[in-house]
């Protein structure tokens, strides 16, 4: 049982306070949506929690051990991994050398036995061809190795920063029943940023609400979709 | 089978360089010499270069060697082979140092401030007249080997397959995983659990060590050490020229770029003084307009296109 808790977290760039004072939690089991508008800091709370930014004020404790300042591969060896927004695969490395990673150095595996793992988790993921060059990936693929590069932490958290995108219906379809399939089998904790909204009220079971880096509402996504200030965050002006 | 096959291009290579000096006359070994030398800072640069910084400061740690080995001989009156070991234990112990400091730049400003390190060297060891001996240089009153061209030469491919044998560990070890991965995508390395700054340091403290080990060996082999000649320029430009010829980020490319570009500038030595800089330069130029992964990535782009 693995619980993520953040305190009053806060993080300033110069003149913007980019999170600004966001206390929430997260435990295994639950599936947690973080939306809100462009630029309300969703990324930057990932960031944060993953260790690629250190907070300006607050703190962020994983199973009871304060990790406010602890390095990110620190982090991911505690069981914390994350995908990005932006996919950078190595591309100097085969689809399953990236998968490798994490088993490697996150869980501190020998070559033979990451190799053996990652080449598991990538069957489990529905990929095949392991040793082509990321650059001759599918979408899809790219996602899905984006998501199996996070497994290889061995993490009991897991952030996915918009691994929908791009996707059309079907593959998202796929992608949701993938994500919970894997929440389930491995009781993970999983916080998933989504700007469509079908796949935030078919995935989670609670959303928390961000808006210019304040946390302005949470709760089930059938509530907190009718709540004013976040009808008003999203559509703006006098709604 | 495959295994055992690929294992035998290698060692024939090496009994073949090894047998050399029986059917090579003095003039050949010595060139052989400088293409080992220029080939092991080529393999030096291109393992650091794995993980994605580019050094402009090979010549800083080599200086360093050369000059801690033959102090510790002359002043300490160290064995060859005690100060040699010395002295590459001395550039790496300065390398892991410094790289508390350095190896938290990226980019230009790694490659500017390495540059700017072996200048710093240079001089200190420039200037400081009564223990260096200043400009003028030092001498050692014996060369190693009585200077016998066989016994240098075979030193100097020795000192080359050490090098090399770090290369391939560094291509076949985890470190080959952890460097590529913080050469394609530093931030995605750090939250893979791969730790930066120890890698980096590792590796910088390494090669500089390797480096030291190089510059002890030449200092023996030639038996005086001078600031401009220990800290020439050149013993940064022409490995990186050798390394992008050969094929950056592999041991392959380095040893081909020296064997290649060191019998070609000698012959031009020869032709046209000076003229082997001009090729230098010419092939560095045409290398990253025309095959940026040099010859070793021709090949190996061939094989696997041929794989599938």
């Amino acid at each position: 049982m693995a619980e993520l808790i953040t305190k009053k977290l806060t993080k300033q760039f110069g003149g913007l306070v980019a999170v600004n004072d966001v206390s929430f939690s997260i435990k295994s089991g639950e599936i947690l949506g973080i939306i809100g508008p462009n630029g309300a800091g969703k990324t930057t709370f990932i960031n944060l929690i993953s260790g690629i930014y250190l907070p300006t004020s607050g703190s962020i404790e994983f199973d009871g051990v304060d990790i406010s300042q602890k390095p990110a591969h620190e982090r991911a060896r505690m069981g914390i991994a994350r995908t990005y927004q932006l996919i950078h695969p190595m591309e100097n490395l085969d689809l399953l050398e990236n998968v490798m990673i994490g088993f490697l150095f996150a869980q501190k595996q020998s070559i033979a036995k990451a190799r053996a793992n990652a080449e598991a988790l990538c069957g489990t993921m529905g990929l095949a061809n392991l040793h082509r060059p990321v650059s001759k990936l599918t979408m899809l693929e790219t996602k899905k190795m984006e998501i199996a590069h996070a497994l290889a932490n061995g993490p009991k958290l897991l952030f996915l920063d918009e691994v929908m995108a791009g996707l059309n219906s079907d593959e998202t379809k796929d992608m949701i029943a993938t994500v919970k399939q894997l929440a389930k089998e491995r009781n993970l904790a999983v916080g998933v940023v989504e700007h469509v909204m079908g796949v935030i009220r078919e995935l989670t079971d609670r959303v928390i609400v961000l808006e210019s880096g304040e946390l302005i509402a949470e709760g089930p996504y059938s509530v907190v979709s009718k709540n004013p200030r976040v009808v008003q965050a999203y559509l703006g002006g006098a709604a | 089978m495959k295994k055992i096959t690929s294992g035998i291009f290698p060692i024939s290579l090496v009994l073949l360089a090894a047998s050399l000096p029986l059917f090579l006359g003095a003039y050949p070994q010595a060139v052989a010499r400088s293409v080992f030398t220029y080939m092991a800072l080529a393999l030096t640069w291109d393992i650091l270069l794995r993980s994605g910084q580019v050094s402009f400061g090979i010549v800083g740690f080599y200086g360093l060697g050369s000059y801690a080995a033959i102090l510790l001989a002359v002043r300490a009156g160290m064995p060859p082979a005690v100060a040699i070991i010395a002295a590459s234990l001395f550039a790496a112990l300065i390398a892991f140092a410094l790289g508390f400091l350095v190896l938290r730049l990226r980019a230009m400003y790694f490659s500017i401030t390495t540059l700017a390190l072996a200048e710093i060297f240079k001089v200190i060891i420039h200037n400081w007249n009564s223990f260096t001996g200043g400009p003028e240089g030092i001498v050692l009153p014996q060369v190693v080997f009585n200077g016998d061209s066989r016994a240098l030469y075979w030193l100097s491919l020795g000192m080359v397959l050490v090098v090399v044998a770090v290369s391939v560990f560094f291509e076949k070890s985890r470190l080959h995983y952890s460097l590529t991965a913080i050469r394609n995508n530093e931030i995605a390395a750090r939250t893979s659990g791969v730790d930066i700054f120890a890698n980096l340091l590792i590796t910088f403290t390494v090669t500089s060590l390797l480096q030291g080990l190089i510059g002890g060996v030449q200092v023996f082999s030639y038996g005086f050490a001078m600031p401009d000649s220990a800290f020439d320029g050149n013993y940064t430009l022409l490995p990186l020229a050798i390394a992008l010829l050969g094929g950056i980020h592999s041991t392959w490319g380095p040893i081909i770029g020296a064997i290649l570009l060191g019998v070609a500038s000698e012959y031009l030595k020869l032709k046209i003084p000076y003229g082997h800089l001009l090729v230098y330069g010419l092939i560095i130029i045409l290398v990253i307009l025309f095959i940026p992964n040099g010859i070793y990535g021709l090949v190996r782009k061939g094989r696997s296109k041929r794989n599938g």
